[in-house]
């Protein structure tokens, strides 16, 4: 032979080390080095730190709007593992994370973005933000031959699903129907929600049986949701699993047009049966949140006034806008509003005092489109808020030489002006800090860094 | 004669200019147009649905312009002229803001279907990816403030997907938008961000 086996491991090695996989495995430690570090950051710093904060505390510009929270990375808690309840995370674990997004949640599928080597450093750097990654290891649980899905693995399901009062927080139909509550808090106090066990697409951690049982075994850390290690066998848990499997509905975009129509009918009729609930999904979705909380100068909203308005808006030559306080405080808020009043508002822009909205920047121009159910649902949840006091300013109007000129260049000259936001609270709370209108965001960007 | 004509030459130019002034001072502000005027027109746009062949394709579409009004995608995404909106580029993008500490200036997307220069040039994927996380087809995050993606990320995905049901049915409107740019700091060091209603976005036929 003029090959030894020698020779053989030196072409084979030869040879792996041009075919460098694409999906870099997550044993391979290439990214210790320092540079692979740089990397991670870099990358982390573009793409992860709008949400999960420059620090890994979860806490990004973006973060108090979004629910589920983002992920904070410092406590090491992760909810979508294949190890053990309470143990880190497997790097693969992390990999399918990122590279799948998590459904039903503003975390995307990077795998278009982030591959290869740039993966790799990337989970280093969110991995050190834990000192649990140094010092713990994560052991991940064997997860035995798939159930094929059968009649008598689902009836055997269901009974698990009785077993385990599942029903206590995702309802006797797995969307929440006669469930004992539907507020939820992670272990950071955030609200969570249950999933809805109908709507396979929007199941974090993915929909195959396989993934599911995964969830039962290792549970969700940090949520609620338990591992059902001691309470269930094996076998039931599987079962369980094919039983969830079966209860997905199909999504609206594969729906013919009768189960459209009748799924839309129901809809509709849930949401005027759950106003509240409806109400919160339109103000949540149509971005009320944008201006009637203050932001700081990172673009962070402040929590603590979240639709407590105070946004200060500067529409030259019109005057000085500040956003109204939305919560039920009789005083300064809605709270003082009837119902019809603020109707009224949303539709023709005329204030309680009888006095006019321009058309910008409150677009209630758009909101007169709003059926009048949702409109009565928008307001059933503004009332709910708990009461903030903030006392708005009233539009501080220009003098009327320089409101004259400012609509001559506008109309005349065609100047176009823009409208200027500026950061900070400037209506008066309880505690008396009444903030100057651009002085604030000021003080409030210097309380943050303290 | 002479001077009975100069005092009406006087007596009419000062109306004029008195005329001049009350316009100036009553017209409502930012558009000729009445707002009451302007919320039927708002809630008129869009294409006729009814030509949509596919029952579901239309149900779903409905669903998605429902979403799109009361969202106000419009108030930012269709620029503003003398008369309000230019409703013949509904949600034809072009108006301008500086956002930011890095000050950098973005023009609103055109996401009407046209082939150069429209969302006909991106997949469901990639739509449905800036509506639920703010990331653009090429990988990059959007700052929120610039696009309000959070809120939209709050939408259900079935929701989601009937707005880009929607959004593929509009009419579409060749209308190239520039790319982001850098700009330039702000005079006042509190101001983050600033944003303008008209359209800067210039070229509108080919």
């Amino acid at each position: 032979m003029t090959f030894s086996l020698k020779s053989w491991c030196t072409i084979l090695c030869v040879l792996c080390f041009f075919m460098e996989s694409p999906q870099t495995h997550a044993g391979g430690r290439t990214a210790q080095n320092v540079q692979s570090a740089g990397l991670g950051k870099s990358i982390y710093d573009a793409k992860c730190s709008s949400c999960h904060g420059i620090d890994g505390k979860g806490d990004g510009n973006a973060a108090a709007l979004l629910s589920p929270r983002p992920r904070n990375f410092t406590d090491g808690k992760y909810e979508f593992r294949s190890t053990e309840s309470g143990s880190i995370p497997t790097d693969e674990d992390l990999i399918r994370t990122i590279k799948n997004g998590l459904h039903g949640t503003a975390m995307p599928d990077w795998d278009p973005f982030i591959k290869g080597d740039s993966l790799t450093a990337v989970i280093e750097y969110v991995k050190s933000f834990s000192p649990r990654f140094a010092s713990e290891k994560a052991n991940p649980v064997r997860i035995g031959a798939t159930v094929v899905s059968s009649a008598a693995s689902v009836a055997a399901g269901k009974r698990v699903f009785q077993k385990l009062q599942c029903a206590a927080c995702h309802g006797v139909d797995g969307k929440g129907t006669n469930a004992a509550t539907d507020e939820f808090m992670d272990d950071w106090g955030y609200e969570i929600k249950a999933a809805n066990l109908t709507e396979p697409w929007t199941f974090r951690g993915g929909s195959t049986a396989r993934d599911i049982y995964t969830r039962f075994r290792t549970g969700l850390d940090g949520t609620p949701m338990p591992s059902y290690k001691g309470a269930a066998t094996d076998r039931e848990m599987w079962d369980l699993a094919n039983y969830v499997v079966s209860m997905g509905r199909k999504p609206v975009w594969s729906m013919s047009e009768e189960e459209l129509k009748a799924f839309y009918a129901q809809l509709d009729k849930m949401n005027e049966e759950n106003p509240v609930k409806r109400g919160k999904y339109l103000v949540e979705t149509m971005g009320c949140g944008y201006c009637h909380s203050p932001i700081r100068k990172d673009g962070s909203i402040v929590e603590e006034l979240k639709y407590a308005g105070g946004q200060h808006w500067d529409l030259y030559p019109f005057g000085n806008y500040v956003s109204y306080n939305l919560t039920s405080d009789k005083e300064t808020g809605l709270g003082g509003w009837t119902d019809d009043q603020i109707v009224k508002f949303l539709t023709t822009g005329i204030r309680r005092d009888g006095s006019r909205m321009i058309p910008f920047p409150m677009p209630w121009t758009a909101y007169a489109a709003l059926k009048s159910t949702d409109m009565k649902a928008i307001i059933l949840f503004l009332r709910s808020l708990p009461p903030v006091y903030n006392k708005i300013p009233l539009p501080e109007k220009p003098n009327i030489f320089s409101y004259m000129w400012g609509k001559f260049r506008m109309l005349i000259l065609k100047h176009d002006f823009p409208l200027t936001v500026y950061p900070g609270n400037a209506g008066t709370t309880k505690n008396g800090d009444v903030s100057a209108l651009t002085a604030s965001g000021q003080d409030l960007a210097k309380e943050e860094r303290q | 004669m002479k001077k009975a004509l100069k005092w009406i030459g006087i007596i009419v130019g000062s109306l004029a200019v008195i005329l001049f002034l009350a316009f100036l001072y009553l017209i409502p502000p930012f558009y000729l147009v009445p707002p009451e005027e302007f919320v039927k027109q708002n809630s008129a746009q869009g294409p006729s649905l009814d030509q949509i062949k596919d029952p579901v394709q239309r149900m779903l579409a409905e669903r998605g312009r429902y979403i799109v009004l009361r969202t106000d995608c419009s108030g930012c995404h269709t620029p503003v002229g003398d008369q309000g909106p230019k409703w013949d580029e509904y949600l034809a993008g072009g108006a301008k803001g500086i956002f930011g500490e890095n000050h950098l200036e973005t023009y609103c997307r055109n996401l009407t279907p046209d082939p150069a220069t429209g969302l006909a040039r991106r997949t469901d994927d990639q739509v449905l990816r800036v509506l639920r996380s703010g990331i653009l087809p090429d990988g990059r995050p959007t700052y929120w403030r610039r696009m309000p993606w959070p809120f939209l990320s709050r939408w259900t995905e079935e929701d989601r997907y009937a707005v880009l049901v929607y959004l593929r049915h509009l009419t579409p409107v060749y209308h190239a938008i520039p790319d982001s740019t850098q700009g330039e700091p702000f005079a006042d060091p509190n101001v983050t961000e600033v944003a303008y209603g008209a359209d800067y976005a210039g070229h509108k036929s080919k």
